[in-house]
């Protein structure tokens, strides 16, 4: 796959890229599926419930028996609503989500694109989502749904701030903003890797990234006890269906993000130990972070708007730029 | 003009141009105002694409970081500080002004046309983009450009200050 990048464009190799992110885009598509169906499954057995165990041997059809019923919903589109904009919406919220995938190496050798500013290439694109879920807010000429989207642009406009700054400590100590680059220059020991020089910046990466991904505590823009459900109330059938999509797709975006940048890609956590093939090690690390995503939402109750603000600006904000000027004096005394 | 050679690059020039000419001409001429900002972001990802094209990826990635969040906060002010229950009436317009805009525009097309065709383009160099650009302006900046980029921060703090000072007046 990497070699063929540098090669001149043909329409043999136009036909194979394609193939590829046809592969890639089923792939996500059964991740989204099963993804769901462990968020209930676990969350059922966090709160001592079964969990869904009816559709398929141990409810594993589940997900797809709702997906089919997503598909075949009738489709309304509310009289009053900007027609144009409320059906552009959900393709405009999902496009991003999937074309952010296309900079994460999974190993060495496996990635689909090479580009020197791939961090920067994830921050800007999935900001466009923002647009789309403000857009699906408004176009659907509901108080609700405009709420929902208000509150989804203030929060990760505002979030989307320290997640930079938070990354700034790791572009920094390996000097490029290749993500296979960053994932190379972390070592074969689990302490190699850039989440404990880097444990500030980690742990505002971590939270400002939930914030961004709208999950529980950070779930304001659907708060479904306040705004029934938020920018997508009057969504219904497939197009409610990418929102949902675009949702899960960019949880699976974050954790492997987070795997690349903090937890050594696919390193070995123990030198000894990488005999096992490097994306072996990258699934393990990536469904660690997806069960912690998971994990957090049975536990935390959603925090209050007011709140959130704060805590974006005067804690996790600071923190960010802490973590840049430590990193700075640490590289420029004994590094250098 | 037929020696144009039909690649791939000349065929997403094209879609790029197109992009940002109609998006531009949509912001001026659409009534509502998240229509408008709608295709400004059009205009703004057209310029990015340009800017792969050039081989200037980290300037356009930045284009699509700033205006995206940019635009999403100008179209929260459009639906914030605008009625959008009724549509806009259309001004009464004046034949005389709409006369002169179009002379005032035909005249602007006929002076830049002109200095294109007339102005002599240095021969073409091999442009050697660096290997990892954002490097090379960062070292710029800091090197050859530090006090025009001091200065750049000096006026953002300002404006920054200025912008909370204004703000607290108002919640007195």
């Amino acid at each position: 796959m990497g070699g063929m990048l540098d090669d001149t464009l043909t329409w043999g190799n136009a036909f194979v890229f394609l193939l590829w992110g046809v592969v890639l885009l089923v792939l996500v598509l059964g991740f989204v599926t099963y993804a769901i169906y462990f968020e209930r499954k676990i969350i059922g057995w966090m709160q001592l419930r079964i969990g869904p165990n009816r559709v398929g041997p141990l409810g594993l059809l589940q997900t797809v028996a709702d997906i089919l019923k997503l598909l075949i919903k009738e489709d309304t589109i509310p009289r009053k609503a900007d027609r144009v904009l409320f059906m552009l919406a959900p393709a405009l919220a999902y496009v991003p989500a999937f074309g952010v995938l296309a900079v994460i190496p999974y190993t060495q050798d496996l990635y689909f694109a090479d580009i020197n500013v791939g961090l920067l290439y994830y921050v800007a694109l999935s900001g466009i989502t923002t647009i789309a879920i403000v857009l699906g807010g408004w176009a659907s000429n509901n108080k609700y749904a405009l709420l929902g989207g208000m509150r989804s642009a203030a929060q990760m406009i505002s979030y989307e701030v320290p997640l930079v700054i938070s990354v700034v400590g790791v572009i920094m100590m390996s000097g490029t903003m290749n993500l296979r680059g960053i994932a190379e220059q972390q070592g074969d020991w689990f302490w190699q890797w850039n989440f404990l020089p880097q444990i500030i910046g980690f742990v505002v990466f971590v939270i400002a990234a939930v914030s961004e991904l709208n999950r529980t505590p950070f779930d304001l823009p659907e708060a479904e006890s306040e705004l029934v459900a938020g920018y997508h109330v009057e969504y219904s059938g497939f197009r409610f269906a990418f929102f949902m999509l675009t949702e899960y797709v960019y949880m699976y975006a974050i954790a492997a993000l987070t795997t690349v940048l903090f937890l050594g890609g696919w390193h070995a956590p123990l030198a000894f130990l990488d005999f096992v093939p490097g994306i072996v090690w990258f699934l393990l690390k990536f469904a660690l972070v997806v069960f912690f995503l998971i994990w957090l939402r049975g536990t935390m109750p959603r925090i209050r708007v007011d709140q959130l603000m704060g805590l974006g600006w005067k804690v996790l904000l600071p923190l960010a730029i802490l973590n840049v000027f430590v990193t700075a004096v640490y590289l420029e005394l004994f590094v250098k | 003009m037929g020696n144009v050679e039909l690649t791939g690059e000349f065929v997403a020039f094209f879609v790029f141009a197109v992009m940002i000419i109609s998006g531009s001409v949509f912001m001026i001429s659409l009534t509502k105002v998240v229509h408008m900002v709608l295709s400004l972001l059009a205009a703004f990802i057209g310029v990015a694409g340009l800017f792969i094209l050039l081989e200037a990826e980290f300037l356009a990635f930045v284009q699509v970081l700033i205006y995206a969040g940019a635009v999403a906060i100008l179209m929260i002010f459009g639906i914030m500080m605008t009625k959008h229950q009724e549509e806009e009436k259309a001004t009464t317009k004046r034949a005389w002004q709409e006369g002169l805009a179009a002379v005032g525009a035909l005249a602007l097309f006929g002076l830049l046309f002109f200095a294109i065709r007339s102005s002599e383009l240095a021969p073409a160099q091999s442009f050697e983009a660096g290997e990892d650009n954002a490097l090379e302006i960062g070292k710029l900046l800091f090197t050859n450009y530090v006090i025009p980029f001091e200065l750049v921060s000096v006026l953002l703090t300002v404006a920054f200050i200025g912008s909370i000072v204004l703000a607290k007046k108002e919640a007195e």
